[in-house]
């Protein structure tokens, strides 16, 4: 028998402080599809607030500290797929030769945690069970930067109990954006009350998505609005862990 | 410099002192082939044919809703003026059109049809000979020429255009082929003009002709 | 500041109910045409990486082919000038229509000439301009610019189009439908055309081989522009080159699709020098103006790719933030995605720094893109030099600098996070309503509480714990 993958957790800076049970979903899915996991200690963030701002000096001092951390692994794997977009173009910041191999020898082994399970482990949920009523939203940069599409829609295919309900303009974004959302706050908000709007429309209980960047932006507007739809990332149904509080429910 | 000295010069400049580094030219013979490459395999980037041959396709395309066309199979030159006068009067049309100086359209004269050939800015009905069709499409073309004036096709309500069966080429390619040497002016017509640029509903009859009727001509 | 110009007419633009409804009928239109023209064309993705592949080729050839154009205009009786800027391309056609003794012209839309200032030059020059696309005939009696390159007055309403008609054509329209608009329209512009002493349009494609200008319009307005007036005069960007009719028709089929969800335009007209002997009809003169204005220069930057876009508008139909602001928030001739690209090389980045920042990098421009251009690559491109030149504001750049520095440094920043979780508690559990610095999220979203303890602090315990 072959040894089993070792996989880096890249837990992602938003996650460490906002939501930790979706790095632990995260943990619990990997070594469930056979992985050996750990969380190398010398991480914070991919980079992308100084990358998104043009800060390219600020954007490849980040990504030399992920690469330096994580190029001992078999796969870097991150609940998140706009950190491993970003991790995935790591090699265009660096200018010095032996940087870029070693950034792109990174970039060829970084997964967003969905479709790593699905495309390189052909993991299934077994017995997971939540009776629900659901809808889900394709993150950007998983959607558009990593095919992340059918994946997480096969996997929650396989939880019993749960009913996915199609989103209208599911593919479109939220209006979060990273920096955006703060930059251009009236844009963004009436980008987001659109998607609430269509969330709220599904009639679904859950809303699901895989990137808490973008979940915490329309979790929050649907709460200003009063809406109802409780917010999970896909990790932590797919883990069993969403019979608890979800974003933004106190503890 | 001349401003084309300049312009070409920073096109130069930028080709082989760009980002990337100097990058080798090509000769006239290596564009020519590079350029050539580019439409190797057409049927990989047009679509699908609408027919078993190109007439049958041209007849499918043309049946699109969203062309504003109508069509009627003419068994012949001989028999044109008989659809001319059927399309007309199925319009509540007087019996009367323009007619460029195509001497195919000499017969309609004298068939019950009046016709001219100075076209008047709010003609009812026209007619003109297309050179082409195209099935891909369903367009026709016409060229310019002292027996084709253009604004006959873009003045009238009503524009009727016959076409050779044989003359229907299958693809917007097999056209392009005969585009050397170039007319003046070729005008690829594809259905009645139109509009969407209110909320985007579209209507018919912008500022060419809101009827199109294709006279396809069989040998 | 243009920092703020931007976001004062973004603002104005999303308290505009009506401007809002307008963008959402003809985008969501669009939208949907495309998705079905695309789809009942399952050749279209091999057909857009041709389309790129042409485009490519032409301008890594393009002093090649541009000379080619030239000697073949020129042969076929065409007048050829050349303009490096905006003022010297509008400076020639001012001349010519001048030397022509023209008191009328008519101009079918072309956002080169919309670039250009020709609205500007012609009526400074007191020439009666004569816009004869329908939009562009909506916008001139309005007063306005184009808010978008495919339906440039996509941001009035059939009620204001009503309100600006009933106004201004006599004898007025018969009813305010969109019919009855049209064909008064067409009444009052049928006078024009033939009245016109100029035809100026623009050009989709210059065809290398015959010399040709490729012109295409829905309404048939371009022929009529161009053929009954003594001169034709086009206005063209250097980058619109295309080897040969062939290649012109492969870009077509590909540019139709994406931008109103057609096979193909109604009218695709190619002209070939002016009137032969003989001629039924056709203008005495041809003059076509090929325009750098920043063109060249992007040729040897890292904006090349760019030099592909074939003005579809597609990229603005999908955009979020173009869907909810339109097209004149962007301040520049061309809005949207391609618009954010463009407008920092045309006005100067100074201007414009806002544009390729105000996007939300969700990248389904360059999804739906004809030619593939690497839009999100090509807005970074700008993000970065707004970062070398200075021009993001202070805030921003010490925030950054200060996270940098802490997220450089894992044992600071654990400890940073240690420090502030609980702080950030502080303004709630659950829900935080409203939190001070933060009012760009918290002013109309609710922030959701961090956790009491960071993911990494959690999992040093449980390892922690699990060697004991």
């Amino acid at each position: 028998m072959t040894q089993p993958p070792k996989v880096g957790l890249f837990v992602t800076c938003l996650v460490d402080a906002m939501r930790p049970q979706i790095g632990f979903a995260t943990i619990k899915l990997l070594e469930q599809a056979g992985c050996r996991v750990e969380v190398p200690r010398a991480q914070t963030c991919c980079g992308q607030p100084a990358g998104n701002s043009g800060d390219k000096r600020g954007a490849a001092a980040l990504a030399k500290q992920v690469i330096a951390a994580f190029e001992g692994y078999d796969y870097l794997v991150a609940p998140s797929g706009s950190c491993v977009g970003q991790i995935r173009s790591y090699p265009s910041l660096m200018d010095d030769a032996s940087w870029r191999r070693r950034a792109e020898d990174l970039a060829g082994k970084s997964f967003e945690i969905l479709g790593f399970l699905y495309d390189v482990m052909g993991w299934q949920p077994q017995g997971v069970r939540l009776d629900a009523s659901a809808t889900y939203h394709d993150s950007c940069s998983g959607l558009r930067e990593l095919g992340v599409e059918g994946q997480p829609r096969a996997l929650l295919d396989g939880v019993d109990g749960l009913e996915m309900r199609p989103l209208k303009g599911a593919n479109v974004c939220c209006g979060f954006g990273g920096t955006f959302c703060v930059k251009y706050p009236e844009i963004s908000t009436a980008i987001v009350s659109e998607k609430s709007a269509n969330i709220v429309e599904t009639g679904a209980e859950l809303l699901l998505a895989g990137d808490l960047g973008c979940l915490m932006n329309m979790a929050g507007r649907l709460h200003r609005e009063g809406a109802k739809t409780r917010c999970f990332h896909t990790a932590e149904v797919l883990a069993g862990m969403a019979d608890g509080p979800a974003i933004g429910e106190e503890a | 410099m001349s401003a084309r000295d300049d312009i070409l010069a920073a096109i130069r400049a930028g080709l082989t002192h760009g980002r990337d580094g100097a990058l080798p030219r090509q000769t006239p013979a290596q564009i020519a082939a590079e350029a050539a490459a580019l439409l190797a395999d057409p049927d990989e980037i047009r679509p699908v044919p609408a027919g078993p041959d190109p007439v049958a396709s041209f007849i499918a395309k043309c049946a699109n809703p969203a062309l504003g066309v109508t069509l009627d199979r003419v068994p012949g030159w001989a028999a044109l003026p008989q659809a001319v006068m059927a399309y007309l009067a199925s319009h509540d049309l007087a019996p009367r059109i323009a007619v460029s100086a195509d001497a195919r359209l000499d017969a309609l004269a004298g068939a019950g049809l009046e016709t001219h050939r100075d076209i008047a800015p709010l003609e009812p009905a026209a007619i003109s000979v297309a050179q082409w069709g195209i099935a891909e499409t369903g367009s026709v073309v016409i060229h310019s020429a002292p027996d084709q004036p253009i604004l006959n096709a873009m003045l009238p309500r009503h524009w009727l255009v016959a076409v050779e069966e044989d003359r229907i080429l299958p693809f917007l390619d097999d056209y392009a082929a005969l585009a050397a040497p170039a007319p003046r002016n070729a005008v690829m017509i594809t259905g009645s003009s139109g509009t969407t640029d209110i909320e985007g509903y579209f209507v018919r009859g912008a500022h060419g002709p809101g009827f199109v009727h294709v006279l396809l001509i069989s040998r | 500041m243009a920092d703020a110009a931007f976001k004062t007419r973004a603002h104005d633009a999303l308290a505009d109910a009506n401007l809002k409804t307008a963008i959402d009928r003809t985008t969501g239109t669009a939208e949907t045409k495309r998705a079905a023209a695309v789809d009942a064309f399952p050749e279209f993705q091999a057909a857009r990486a041709r389309a790129a592949a042409i485009k490519d080729h032409v301008i890594a050839n393009l002093d090649h082919y541009l000379i080619a154009f030239e000697q073949n205009a020129t042969a076929a009786g065409a007048q050829v000038h050349w303009a490096r800027d905006a003022a010297e391309a509008a400076a020639i056609v001012s001349r010519i229509c001048s030397d022509a003794g023209a008191k009328i012209v008519t101009r079918a839309k072309s956002m080169l000439g919309e670039e250009i200032g020709l609205p500007h030059a012609l009526d400074d020059a007191g020439i009666e301009r004569v816009e004869t696309d329908l939009a562009e005939h909506i916008i001139q009696l309005a007063h306005e610019r184009p808010s978008h390159i495919i339906w440039p007055a996509m941001h009035r309403t059939r009620e204001d189009v009503a309100a600006l008609f009933f106004k201004d054509h006599h004898p007025p329209p018969d009813a305010d439908d969109a019919a009855s608009m049209v064909a008064s329209a067409r009444r009052v512009l049928r006078e024009k055309f033939l009245a016109a002493d100029v035809g100026i349009s623009g050009a989709n494609f210059l065809v290398a081989d015959t010399g040709a200008t490729c012109t295409v319009t829905n309404e048939g307005n371009a022929e009529l522009s161009t053929t009954p007036p003594r001169v034709h005069i086009v206005t063209a960007g250097i980058e619109k080159i295309v080897p040969s009719t062939d290649h012109a028709m492969a870009l077509l089929r590909v540019l139709v699709r994406s931008a109103t969800g057609g096979e193909v335009t109604q009218y695709t007209t190619f002209h070939c020098g002016p009137r032969r002997a003989g001629d039924a009809d056709g203008p005495e003169e041809m003059h076509i103006v090929l325009v750098d204005n920043g063109r060249a220069r992007m040729v040897g930057d890292e904006f090349r790719q760019m030099l592909r876009c074939i003005r579809c508008g597609a990229c603005m139909n999908h955009c979020v933030v173009y869907r909810q602001i339109g097209g004149h928030a962007y301040g520049g001739t061309y809005p949207g995605p391609m618009g954010a690209v463009l407008t920092p090389v045309l006005d100067g980045l100074a201007q414009s720094r806002d544009l390729p920042h105000a996007c939300t990098m969700n990248g389904r421009c360059e999804e739906v893109c004809p030619v593939r251009i690497p839009l999100k690559t090509l807005l970074k491109a700008w993000r970065l030099r707004t970062w070398d030149e200075g021009l993001v504001e202070k805030p921003v750049r010490y925030g950054l600098g200060l996270w940098g520095f802490a997220a450089c440094r894992p044992r600071l920043y654990r400890m940073g996070t240690r420090m502030a979780l609980p702080v950030l508690r502080l303004f709630g559990r659950g829900w935080i309503r409203k939190l001070p610095l933060a009012g760009g999220w918290t002013a109309t979203r609710d922030l959701p509480a961090p956790a009491a303890r960071s993911f990494m602090d959690q999992y040093e315990r449980q390892q922690k714990e699990a060697r004991k």
